[in-house]
Formats: C-alpha cells, sequence, structure tokens
C-alpha cells in the first residue's frame, strides 16, 4: 500500500517541520513588524519587508472552525483506508487572520458547525513528522 | 482609484469558430486548433496573411501528474501562430486567473494601441488519459507542504470549503446547487456541439449522487474534455467592411488577491470581497450598471460559482442567491428570467473554461444564436472566481 505523502521542508520551513515533529505548532513571527503568520512569505504581507528574520514561535493552536468538508475520495495516494474523513478550516485563536487546514479527527459524525471552538491536536505520519490536526474543544 | 475604459467599443469579434467537444479526441489538440483557427478567421472574411496578433492562456488547469507539452495538451499563443505560418508584430500569452477576459484584454489593448490590427484569441483545453486530477506523488514542497500532506488536495477540496460556508451562513442546500446544475444542463442539452447535447440533468440524478468533496458532487463539476473555441477580434472601424455584426468590447475588469492564504484555500470573504471590487471596477470600466446587462454569462465551472457571481455583480443581495434560484430567476425559459446560463456554461457545455460564455455573448449580440436567439444588445461574460478572475462587457450597439 502506498503511504500518505509527506512534507518536504525547505530553509525556511525547516524549524517549523522540526517542532511539529515535536508535536508543538509554531507560527512564523517577523523581525520587522512581529506580524505571525503561516505560511511564511518571501514579502511580509504585513510590512512589505524583504529583509527581516523569520523565527517559528511556538503558540497555541485552539481556534474556530471556519468551514470543512468531508472528503470521500482522494486525488492523492496513501488516503484509501482513511476516506471518509473531514478537513477543517480553523482560524487560529493566537494571530488574526492566521488559518490553517487539518484533519478533524472526531469522526464525520461529529456535528460541525460555523465558530465552532477546537483545539490542536496531532497527526503522526511516521516518527519524525506529524500534520496539525484538531478535535472539538471538550 | 478606477477610470472609464478608453478604448471602450473601440475593438469588436467579427468572428469565431468552435470545434466539437468531445470527451476524448482521436485529433491533436494542436491539429484541431489550427483547423478551428483557420475556420474562425475565415468566417471573419479574412485570411490568414492578416491576422498579426494571437493572444490567449496555454494553462492546462490539472493538479494531477499530466505532461504539459505545447501543441499537444496544451496550445499557446506562439505555437498556434509558428504552425499556421505566420510571423505575428504581437504575440501574448495571460498567466493570470480568469483567462478568456485576460486573453480578451490583451487583444483589445494590442488593437487600441496599435500593436496590431487583426488579432485572433483562442483557447484549446484537452482531457489527459488517466484521472483528470489524480497524483502519485509522494512528498510535496513548495507551497503545498502546508496542504496536501493531510489531503486538501485539487480543486473540489478548494471549492468544497467556501460552498460550506454558504450553505451554513445563508441556509442553501444541495437542492440549490442542483437548480443551478439542471439549468446548465438544459441549455447545454439544446447546444449541438456541447458534450452534454441531448443530455439534460434530472435534479433527482443530482441528488442521487454522493459527495465527492461534501458538499461537492460530480455533477457540480464540469467536465474534462477536448474541444476548441477561436475569435477574431479588429477595430471599429475595420469591423464596418466585414461580414458579420461586430459585437463591440465595452471594458473589462479582474480581480487581483489580497491576502496570503495557503494554496487553493478561498475563504467565503475572500471571494466575496475581491468580488465586489471586480464588479465595481467593471462598471466603472464599461459605465453600465448590472440593470443594463441583459444578457449576464456566469462563469460555473463549479456550480457555486453562480451564486457567488450572482451576489458579487449586484444581481441578489448577499446570501439571496439561492433563494433567486430557487424562485426561478435564472431559469433562461421564462420571460422574466435572468438568462446567465442561457449558452450552457461550463456544466452544460464540458470544461472549456470561460469559452461558453463568450460564445453566448458573441452569439446573442452578433444576431447568430439561430434557435436559441434572444433580444439582446448588453452581455457580460464572466471566468473563474469573482476574487481572482474577471469579466467583459460586450455591446452590439455602441453607440
Ligand atoms: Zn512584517
Amino acid at each position: 500500500m502506498n503511504a500518505r505523502p509527506i512534507p518536504v521542508p525547505n530553509d525556511t520551513t525547516a524549524p517549523f517541520w522540526a517542532a511539529a515533529g515535536d508535536h508543538v505548532l509554531t507560527l512564523a513571527r517577523c523581525s520587522n513588524c512581529s506580524a505571525l503568520t503561516l505560511p511564511p512569505e518571501p514579502v511580509c504581507g504585513h510590512c512589505g519587508s524583504t529583509d527581516r528574520e523569520i523565527t517559528f514561535e511556538p503558540v497555541d493552536g485552539a481556534g474556530v472552525i471556519r468551514s470543512w468538508t468531508v472528503v470521500r475520495q482522494s486525488f492523492l495516494p496513501g488516503f484509501d483506508d482513511d476516506v471518509p474523513f473531514v478537513l477543517v478550516d480553523v482560524e487560529l485563536d493566537a494571530a488574526e487572520d492566521v488559518r490553517l487546514i487539518g484533519r478533524f479527527l472526531d469522526g464525520i459524525d461529529a456535528p460541525l458547525a460555523l465558530g465552532l471552538a477546537v483545539d490542536l491536536a496531532w497527526e503522526d505520519l511516521n516518527d519524525d513528522v506529524a500534520l496539525p490536526a484538531f478535535r472539538l474543544r471538550p | 482609484m478606477t477610470r472609464s475604459f478608453r478604448a471602450r467599443n473601440e475593438v469588436a469579434i467579427v468572428g469565431y469558430a468552435h470545434s466539437k467537444i468531445e470527451r476524448r479526441s482521436d485529433r491533436t489538440l494542436g491539429a484541431i486548433t489550427v483547423d478551428t483557427t483557420r475556420a474562425a478567421i475565415a468566417d471573419a472574411g479574412l485570411s490568414v496573411d492578416q491576422i498579426d496578433g494571437f493572444v490567449g492562456s496555454a494553462l492546462f488547469p490539472t493538479a494531477g501528474d499530466h505532461l504539459i507539452i505545447d501543441g499537444v495538451s496544451t496550445v499557446s499563443p506562439n505555437w498556434l501562430a509558428r504552425s499556421l505560418g505566420v510571423n505575428p508584430r504581437y504575440a501574448a500569452g495571460f498567466s493570470g486567473m480568469g483567462q478568456i477576459p485576460g486573453s480578451v484584454a490583451l487583444a483589445v489593448n494590442a488593437i487600441a494601441g496599435g500593436a496590431a490590427d487583426h488579432v485572433v484569441l483562442h483557447r484549446a483545453l484537452h482531457n489527459p488519459k488517466g484521472r483528470y486530477h489524480g497524483s502519485s506523488r509522494a512528498s510535496f514542497g513548495g507551497e503545498q507542504q502546508w496542504t496536501a500532506p493531510q489531503g486538501y488536495f485539487g480543486p473540489l477540496a478548494m471549492i468544497a470549503l467556501p460552498t460550506t460556508e454558504y450553505l451554513e451562513r445563508y441556509g442553501a442546500t444541495r437542492e440549490g446547487l442542483a437548480a443551478i446544475a439542471v439549468e446548465a444542463r438544459k441549455n447545454g442539452s439544446r447546444i449541438p456541439w456541447s458534450f452534454w447535447h441531448d443530455r439534460p440533468l434530472a435534479a433527482e440524478t443530482y441528488l442521487d449522487a454522493e459527495p465527492m468533496f461534501d458538499p461537492i458532487c460530480q455533477y457540480d463539476c464540469d467536465i474534462p474534455v477536448d474541444g476548441v473555441a477561436t475569435f477574431v477580434f479588429t477595430s471599429a472601424e475595420r469591423a464596418r467592411d466585414l461580414p458579420h455584426r461586430p459585437v463591440h468590447v465595452s471594458g473589462y475588469a479582474t480581480g487581483a488577491p489580497t491576502r496570503s492564504r495557503m494554496p487553493l484555500h478561498w475563504p467565503l470573504d475572500d471571494i466575496m470581497d475581491g468580488g465586489r471590487e471586480t464588479a465595481r471596477r467593471l462598471w466603472a470600466a464599461v459605465g453600465v450598471g448590472s440593470d443594463e446587462v441583459d444578457l449576464p454569462q456566469l462563469y460555473d465551472g463549479f456550480s457555486p460559482f453562480i451564486w457567488f457571481w450572482l451576489e458579487s455583480l449586484g444581481f441578489c443581495e448577499p446570501g439571496e442567491a439561492h433563494r433567486f434560484i430557487a424562485d426561478g430567476g435564472i431559469d433562461s425559459d421564462r420571460p422574466d428570467g435572468l438568462p446567465v446560463l442561457s449558452g450552457g456554461g461550463a456544466l452544460g457545455n464540458g470544461r472549456m473554461h470561460g469559452i461558453p460564455q463568450m460564445l453566448e455573448s458573441y452569439l446573442q449580440l452578433a444576431g447568430r444564436a439561430g434557435d436559441r436567439q434572444r433580444d439582446a444588445n448588453v452581455a457580460l461574460a464572466c471566468h473563474a472566481s469573482p476574487h481572482l478572475g474577471g469579466a467583459v462587457v460586450y455591446t452590439n450597439d455602441p453607440g
């Protein structure tokens, strides 16, 4: 059976994935204006700086659901045993307008609604690679 | 600040040709494109040696692993010019979203600016062997490192998220999406070159289909096809001496990304905020408003785009488009219906990108729609999403 595709870090994003492997969510902080973003861009979307340090800083992964979809057919390898599964679009409480898309781990029958609070969870793809995911806040 | 378009109505479409739309053609895409373009030039009453401009978009809109080969799986303006034996004064490809409005803008600006006299605009779309969006990649770098490992991949996932938002916010349902697909296929079934000719869609068929990415099912998506369309543009002055009634370009507008997002992440608010700006630019450029458009041809590569365009352009209040449609508001057979899918759209023709909208605008305004002829003087043709795509306004009455 095919494995699911894994993320390939680059020089900029390697710290994010290293922290994720330890189940720590980080966002990119701009050294010029302090804004938190993900993904990090070559030019800061907040201050326009092209010459800045990006540091990945741990944040709380709580947020609210902005949308979702139930994936019943995947176009990628490795998901055949996973479908159907839910992906949620989550706006993080930690930074304005920063949104992550991750697996929702409470199953396809959990009641979903716009604005519901979720907490961060993790999906381990292998011993080193983990992806941010979410569960309903108890 | 947005100004009115200085070249308003100075450039016109004077001819066209359209290939058959087939699921998979037994001919090479490049050969179909050359044949279609020769036919369009002849239709305009011109000869190939008079064409000195070539524009278009060569985007092959697949998320999958398919090879992109000019002349085979896509056709660029330069490839087409060379294959017709022309060394054009002007050749340009549009690389943004809203490939048809973007390409129309290139044609109009080239002619109005004197860079070319007679410009060919073509679009050639190909359905490759294998799954259109299928990928076998074991890893993703670049921007997709943030989304593909989770399984967020391809345009169905992209459109599913804002559609869920719309359903939840405004109480719309799958029945509301079905009504759009049924209207598109009804009109497409009457079009001889359509892949769906004589094959309307029943709402029950739609509702029986299991979604692929909830709430999006196969009938919300245009079907991949092999097909080509070509249009010929020239100045309004030269158009007077050509055989067909010219259809003038009054103006155009395209959207632009406003915020950095994850790849393929289109929150509903981004679509609608950007769409209202696209509409504001459009009405300022052309000097008319939505109430002066007889024939708004809205883009429907995914059915919920009809909601988003109706509301962005001001035909409906935010959140009201699904009710407007449920009340028969877009039934093109009703005298009071807004005929937004009278040309069948992408859902009723096949994945021809913005061509069905542009073609219906042209045919109706040129008086060349045959049995389907309507009384119209101002048409609008959209393509792609309201926040990243664009729209063109046409008229046969330039005043
Ligand atoms: Zn900054």
